[in-house]
């Protein structure tokens, strides 16, 4: 075996940038069949859409412990492989769930880790060209180790099908211990903004400091609902405890690249608008003519915005016919 | 006889307390040979200085008054009485030793003089002794939080042991008429001496007090090394190699040359640097670092004391090991010896070093934390990632366009400095934030309408300027901060500029004090130097106001480069100036430093506490003279819902004139 991929499943099939891994292992493995590992039930499904992807193995890891997440469990069924089959590489998603997943095996098997990489050569030792510093730096590296581990940059690759025929599905159980299993999801809470993630959002209504209280985003919350949109806030909001940090927008939250932002009560620092550049139109509401939001705003409305974001979401509805 | 018996039994116990101290005193010295090169030896002058303005003047003591006296009185004391050590070393052989009469030694023991300043001395400490009690049992200061106080407790036992047995020794020879010295010039010892009566009693006790003062030294010259109170032998070299050079400089690393002579920070024990090494066994857990720092004063984890003993207790645990098997792999001092969230608290504004008697030099020993942790392990708060990585791809770190770099100057008739062009009188170095940043650009502008008005001859760089890297280097990330330094140097050096004036304290200690390293040499002002400079040679003529206004000194100008004076020169020709509690080279920072401006913070905020204090003052202008303290402290208002202005002292002299 020359490399063995690991697969990561979402509730719908199988998570895009697993497929970039496995057309970066078709890559590095050259030639040998490519195998790869699933874990939970049902897995044999994928065996159709992963056959589209260059697996001709895919071994499904069985075990009542993987209907939720747990990144040791996961890993101790790559590692059961790893022992089995001595492949020269192991490779994943460099997501967070992959990467975590892989450090797991590293840790076990004691091996080396590349994460993030966009290139390798297997060999002895492997070559590998991999991002750091949030993709403003490429080491190349050298890899000394029995089996390579590695985890591919998210997007480097393109994830190209490439039919390999026949799948053979082969089931096994892995031996799993109460230890890996202390390390798991029990719980899965979608945030406030309603299952759309202020990063992707078309439009986010953001409120700063001119809201005045942590009830006060009602009306924001509403206007960003009604526009199918996602709840920002900044700093000085998350500073004064009425909205969680996942929710802010700047230098040091998200940075966000919307159709429409629109900021209420927002005065604009630097800090903040370094989150907002990538706003495709900017419509600022604010009581203070003088704020520097303005100078960046492609629409102004001067006034209140408990009056304002209200009035707006009124016309909505009206215009909408509700 | 019995002089054979008490030599045989000196030399005996002498050899075993010697034995003790140099196995230890050995393994400190090997511990601190184990550290990684540093260059100390340079600058000799200053280093003797600074022992004697430091250690024997103990001038950062005597910062704190009674603290400080009562360090200064035992201190002294410890000198003075340094040859009745000697004294009694011969004393507990012969009471009447039959040495040449003429040796130095003897000599002294003759002398009045000397005899009394011994009694004066004893007093002296003992009066220290009391104070050191009574701060410590009484007073309670917040300091002493998470030092070892039941060590200290016994050291001061010790001390009161050794210079009452002094006293009582110097007593009983008296009144046996043995001493050397005119009783009449050692009151105390004169007076004590009536305690005494029968001479054969008195015989006897004057034996067992001279072996008790002498077991008590050799008890101390033990312990000492395996106690915090190894500070008396490590405090001197320790000062003596402190930082001679610019304070706000840090030491660059190399990354050409031999691979095992590289450097990438502090990752384990053994890459800590010697001078480092010897810094942890010089505190002595007096706290003043932690009392001044604006982390540990806001809730955050970070005490700089607590780092320093962390990292000595770390030390003395893995050093040994290290030194025993040179392939040992130390476990890395973070998260092992201090966790992350102490290493990236700090905000550099060097208050603790500023503060420390020994010459601790915290801020190094955090920069070299985070390099490690920047450049090896890649693992620093995520927040700071857009920060460092727009520093090294958009030249600032905001990521905004280079090219609208002078937006801030259109209209302003500023020459921007193009390739090939003649160099001006003075360059100005806007710095990002003065150059992007709404609120600090209104300084940028005054400042070039001053100078303009003034008619001297300035210019700036516009895209041509970059980022001077510090953010990126106070993080940790040496590595952009040179590319930076280097292409700024060259840019500087393509355009013959010689004079630099700077409005950001930042950009100003960088260029004055850090690019020197780099190869680029100029003379650099701050603008509020080179403004009260005008305003004093009559170029620019303020109108004196009757607003009272209130200076927040920037760490990076008054604690690190001593710019003090020329802010409040300008404050107080435009209006009425209050001083805050912390002011000058006691400034309490505005929470921005050390890349906290591109950082969360965690617990209360370092800049409403900042700001509550300067409304204290009852100043309705809060005058600054730096962008990140004017937008830190503006902020604060606001959170604060404090009324009070914020303005750069250039926008305060600007109105002034108008």
């Amino acid at each position: 075996v020359s490399v063995l991929a690991v697969v990561e499943r979402t509730p719908d099939g199988v998570e895009p940038l697993s497929l970039q891994a496995l057309a970066f292992a078709r890559g590095v493995a050259a030639e040998g069949p490519l195998q790869a590992v699933v874990v939970g039930s049902g897995g044999n499904e994928l065996a159709g859409p992963l056959g589209e992807h260059g697996v001709s193995t895919l071994h499904v890891a069985e075990h009542d412990a993987y209907g939720s997440y747990a990144p040791a469990a996961v890993a101790r069924a790559v590692v059961e492989l790893v022992e089995r089959l001595s492949p020269m590489a192991v490779i994943a998603a460099g997501n967070e769930r992959g990467n975590e997943v892989m450090a797991h095996v590293a840790a076990l098997t004691d091996l080396p880790l590349a994460a993030n990489c966009v290139d390798a050569k297997l060999g002895d030792p492997a070559e590998v060209t991999r991002v750091r510093w949030g993709g403003s730096l490429l080491e190349q590296a050298r890899l000394h180790a029995p089996v390579k581990l590695l985890t591919v940059q998210p997007h480097a690759v393109a994830a190209e099908p490439a039919p390999a025929g026949v799948v053979a599905v082969e089931p096994f159980t892995p031996p799993l211990s109460e230890l890996d299993l202390a390390a798991r999801v029990t719980e899965s809470v979608s945030t406030s903004t309603g299952g759309i993630s202020l990063a992707d959002a078309k439009v986010v209504v953001t409120g700063g400091r001119g809201v005045g209280s942590a009830e006060g985003f009602a009306v924001i919350e509403e206007l960003a609902e009604l526009l199918g949109g996602a709840v920002g806030c900044s700093r000085a909001v998350t500073s004064a405890g009425w909205r969680p940090h996942t929710d802010q927008v700047g230098q040091t939250g998200t940075k966000i690249a919307p159709e429409i932002y629109i900021p209420c009560g927002v005065s604009g620092a630097t800090q903040h608008m370094a989150g907002c550049k990538g706003a495709k139109a900017i419509l600022a509401i604010n009581t203070d003519q003088e704020a520097s939001i303005f100078a960046s705003a492609d629409y102004a409305v001067i006034g209140d915005l408990h009056k304002i974001v209200p009035a707006i979401a009124a016309e909505i509805r009206k215009a909408r016919g509700a | 006889m019995t002089v054979l018996l008490s030599a045989l039994a000196l030399t005996a116990v002498a050899a075993v307390a010697a034995l003790l101290f140099a196995r230890r005193a050995l393994l400190l010295l090997r511990l601190v040979r184990m550290g990684a090169p540093l260059q100390r030896f340079d600058d000799l002058p200053k280093r003797v200085e600074n022992e004697a303005v430091v250690v024997f003047g103990q001038r950062k003591l005597l910062l704190r008054l009674v603290p400080g006296l009562m360090h200064a009185f035992i201190f002294w004391g410890f000198v003075v009485l340094f040859p009745t050590i000697l004294l009694a070393l011969i004393g507990v052989v012969d009471r009447e030793p039959g040495l040449p009469e003429n040796a130095p030694l003897m000599w002294l023991d003759r002398q009045g003089w000397f005899a009394f300043l011994v009694d004066l001395f004893c007093v002296l400490v003992l009066v220290g002794v009391a104070t050191a009690f009574w701060i410590r049992k009484v007073q309670r200061p917040q300091r002493f939080e998470g030092s070892h106080l039941g060590e200290a407790d016994l050291i001061l036992a010790l001390i009161t042991g050794i210079v009452t047995t002094l006293l009582l020794w110097h007593a009983s020879k008296i009144a046996l008429g043995f001493n050397e010295w005119p009783a009449g010039w050692s009151p105390v010892s004169d007076a004590l001496s009536g305690l005494f009566g029968d001479s054969t009693v008195t015989e006897a006790l004057e034996r067992i007090l001279v072996w008790t003062h002498l077991l008590l030294i050799l008890s101390f010259l033990v312990y000492l090394p395996y106690s915090k109170h190894l500070h008396i032998a490590t405090a001197g070299p320790n000062v003596f190699f402190g930082r001679t050079r610019a304070r706000g400089r840090l030491e660059p690393l190399r990354f050409e040359g031999p691979d095992d002579e590289l450097r990438f920070g502090a990752g384990t024990v053994s890459e800590l640097t010697w001078k480092g090494i010897l810094d942890t066994m010089s505190c002595t857990e007096c706290g003043r670092c932690q009392d001044v720092c604006p982390a540990y004063q806001t809730g955050k984890e970070l005490s700089p004391k607590l780092l320093i003993m962390n990292l000595r207790d770390h030390v003395f645990a893995e050093g040994p090991k290290v030194l025993a098997d040179g392939g040992y792999e130390a476990p890395q001092l973070v998260p092992n010896a201090v966790t992350d969230d102490v290493v990236w608290d700090c905000v550099t504004c060097g208050a603790c070093v500023r503060e420390c008697p020994v010459a601790i030099e915290h801020v190094d020993h955090i920069v070299d934390l985070r390099r490690h942790l920047v450049m090896v392990e890649s693992r620093f708060p995520a927040e700071a990632d857009p920060m460092l990585r727009d520093v090294e791809r958009s030249s600032n770190p905001w990521g905004k366009a280079q090219a609208e770099r002078a937006a801030w100057a259109e209209g302003l008739e500023v020459r921007v400095l193009q390739a090939g062009d003649p160099p001006p009188e003075i360059l100005y170095w806007v710095g990002c934030a003065a150059s992007y940043d709404e609120r600090a650009r209104a300084s940028a502008v005054a400042t070039v309408k001053l100078l303009r008005k003034a008619g001297i001859d300035v210019a700036i760089l516009g895209p041509r300027e970059s980022c001077t890297g510090d953010p990126a280097r106070r993080m940790g990330n040496e590595y952009t901060f040179q590319a930076l330094a280097e292409q700024n140097v060259a840019t500087l050096g393509e355009s013959g500029v010689t004079k630099i004036v700077a409005s950001c304290p930042h950009c100003f200690n960088t260029l004055a004090n850090e690019y020197p390293d780099f190869g680029g040499r100029y003379e650099v002002v701050h603008h509020s130097e080179l403004l009260s400079q005008l305003v004093r040679d009559g170029r620019l003529a303020p109108a004196k106001g009757d607003a009272e206004i209130t200076y927040h000194d920037s760490c990076y100008l008054a604690r690190h480069n001593d710019v003090l004076a020329a802010p409040r020169e300008i404050v107080s020709r435009i209006g009425k100036p209050l001083e805050m509690a912390r002011s000058g080279r006691r400034t309490f920072c505005c929470g921005a430093g050390g890349a906290h401006m591109w950082m969360e913070e965690r617990g209360s905020a370092i800049n409403e506490e900042r700001v509550r204090e300067a409304a204290a003052t009852g100043a309705e202008t809060l005058a600054v003279a730096c962008p990140f303290c004017t937008v830190m402290l503006d902020d604060g208002m606001r959170t604060t819902g404090t009324e009070m202005r914020v303005a750069d002292v250039a926008t305060l002299l600007a109105e002034s004139l108008q």
